[in-house]
């Protein structure tokens, strides 16, 4: 036995763990949801999963496209207000308007409290999400998720995305990346079954940018993506000469 | 974009909680085309996304009083008092669109994005969060990372994404167990 199993926290409560997940990522019954939303008031290790659940997932509200709001909808809100918002004493559950059921959970003090205390990778600058899109024919739409990290220290550092149907290609940075002066960041990219890797031309720090793919295939799951160090005009061979400064691979969510 | 373009979400909701509809304003200007693109990928049609954006934002300005502006993470309640009223909603309703045919276009805007990652108090945590989960997510077999990010974006029932990916109704049950659990110990 390990000596150090004591110095971990017991797991959770693998059912109500699988419950909060459940109840999270949406796929419980109307009839199974009000019951958490109901349990989450009086049961603090379903809330404390949930919380950790929420905390996991919400990452992924970045996959959703932005929608402009119809203008109006502020004003309808704004009229709707009450004039002042209703003090609100411990309540056993409020009742959310939609559906009029028992949803008061996320009022819950404890349930949000420590969401911002996670604080790892604190320095980690930012990841990203890369979409690519299917031909407007087909049924599904694919998207990818795309990092390029520091191979040092896992940081992300910029991001790809596709536009124009697939037939660009954007590399955006995430923050700003110092080159010495005499040397220059090539962009490449390599799917599993080519040759070698394509140059995707020379990228100015901190500024985006936009590459043709012309006859390049369509983005491909596992696809390599990397910025080498080269000298300022570029690689005299055509291929990656210098130390990689940034690499990830795109990954198919959808 | 600019990384430094913060936004403090706790306080915009403690301001609530004192009545200035002018922070609810400032929330709601800001987040609204968000809030309403993931409300719109779960219910599916325009109106009653709007219609849930609404009644979410009431409960905001409601309950914000409950909010201590000390604790953060005022940006993840925001979305997910709008996450669950539109699962509500579509589980009470019968969503005639099948997200086959869902209208909603799924280019994203990753200035946008970043954009929207990099406000608010909780932006570092947020990012982080993102790396990790985009990680995790890597490594889980394509078949189950879909079955979550249906569910999860979608508002898909485990008998829709059963149809969408051609699986049987119990295999994907199992999937999205396994698949929560395997995510759990990724990002632990």
């Amino acid at each position: 036995m390990n000596p150090n199993d004591d110095a971990f926290p017991p797991p959770p409560d693998d059912a109500i763990d699988a419950l909060a997940g459940e109840y999270v990522l949406g796929t419980l019954t109307r009839e199974a949801r009000s019951d958490v939303e109901t349990r989450l008031a009086r049961e603090p290790a379903l809330r404390a999963a949930v919380q950790a659940w929420e905390a996991r997932l919400h990452p992924l509200v970045a996959l959703a496209e932005p929608q402009e709001p119809d203008p109006g909808l502020w004003r309808r809100i704004e009229a709707s207000l009450p004039a002042q918002p209703q003090p609100q004493p411990q309540r056993p559950a409020g009742a959310m308007r939609t559906g009029g059921r028992a949803a008061g959970w996320w009022h819950n003090l404890a349930l949000w409290r420590g969401l911002a205390g996670a604080g790892f990778m604190a320095a980690a600058v930012l990841a990203a999400v890369l979409v690519g899109r299917a031909p407007p024919t087909g049924p599904t739409t694919t998207q990818f998720l795309v990092v390029l990290v520091a191979p040092q220290d896992k940081s992300p550092g910029w991001v790809v995305q596709t536009a124009e149907g697939g037939r660009q290609l954007s590399l955006i940075p995430l923050g700003s990346v110092t080159v010495p002066g005499d040397r220059a960041l090539q962009f490449w990219t390599k799917a599993d079954d080519w040759g070698a890797p394509v140059s995707l031309g020379l990228v100015t720090p901190g500024q985006t940018l936009t590459v043709p793919l012309g006859q390049l295939p369509p983005m491909e799951p596992n696809q390599l993506f990397e910025l080498t160090l080269e000298p300022s005009t570029g690689s005299p061979t055509g291929r990656p000469t210098g130390p990689i400064q940034f690499i990830g691979r795109a990954v198919r969510v959808l | 974009m600019s990384l430094t373009d913060s936004f403090d979400y706790e306080a915009a909701l403690a301001a609530c909680a004192r009545g200035e509809r002018r922070a609810l304003a400032q929330i709601y200007e800001r987040e609204a085309r968000y809030l309403l693109g993931v409300a719109l990928r779960i219910v599916r049609e325009r109106q009653s996304a709007e219609d849930v954006l609404h009644d979410a934002f009431i409960h905001i300005w409601q309950r914000a009083r409950s909010f201590d502006a000390g604790r953060g993470a005022g940006r993840g309640w925001i979305y997910s008092v709008v996450r669950h009223a539109a699962l509500n909603w579509a589980r009470d309703h019968a969503r005639e669109v099948p997200v086959e045919a869902d209208a909603v276009a799924a280019s994203l805007d990753v200035d946008a994005l970043l954009a929207h990652h990099a406000g608010g108090a909780d932006a570092h945590e947020v990012r982080a969060d993102l790396g990790r989960l985009a990680g995790c997510l890597g490594q889980m077999e394509p078949a189950r990372r879909e079955c979550i990010v249906l569910a999860y974006l979608d508002g898909c029932s485990h008998g829709e994404i059963a149809q969408r990916t051609h699986q049987p109704l119990g295999t994907v049950k199992s999937w999205i167990q396994r698949g929560l659990r395997a995510l759990r110990e990724c990002m632990a």
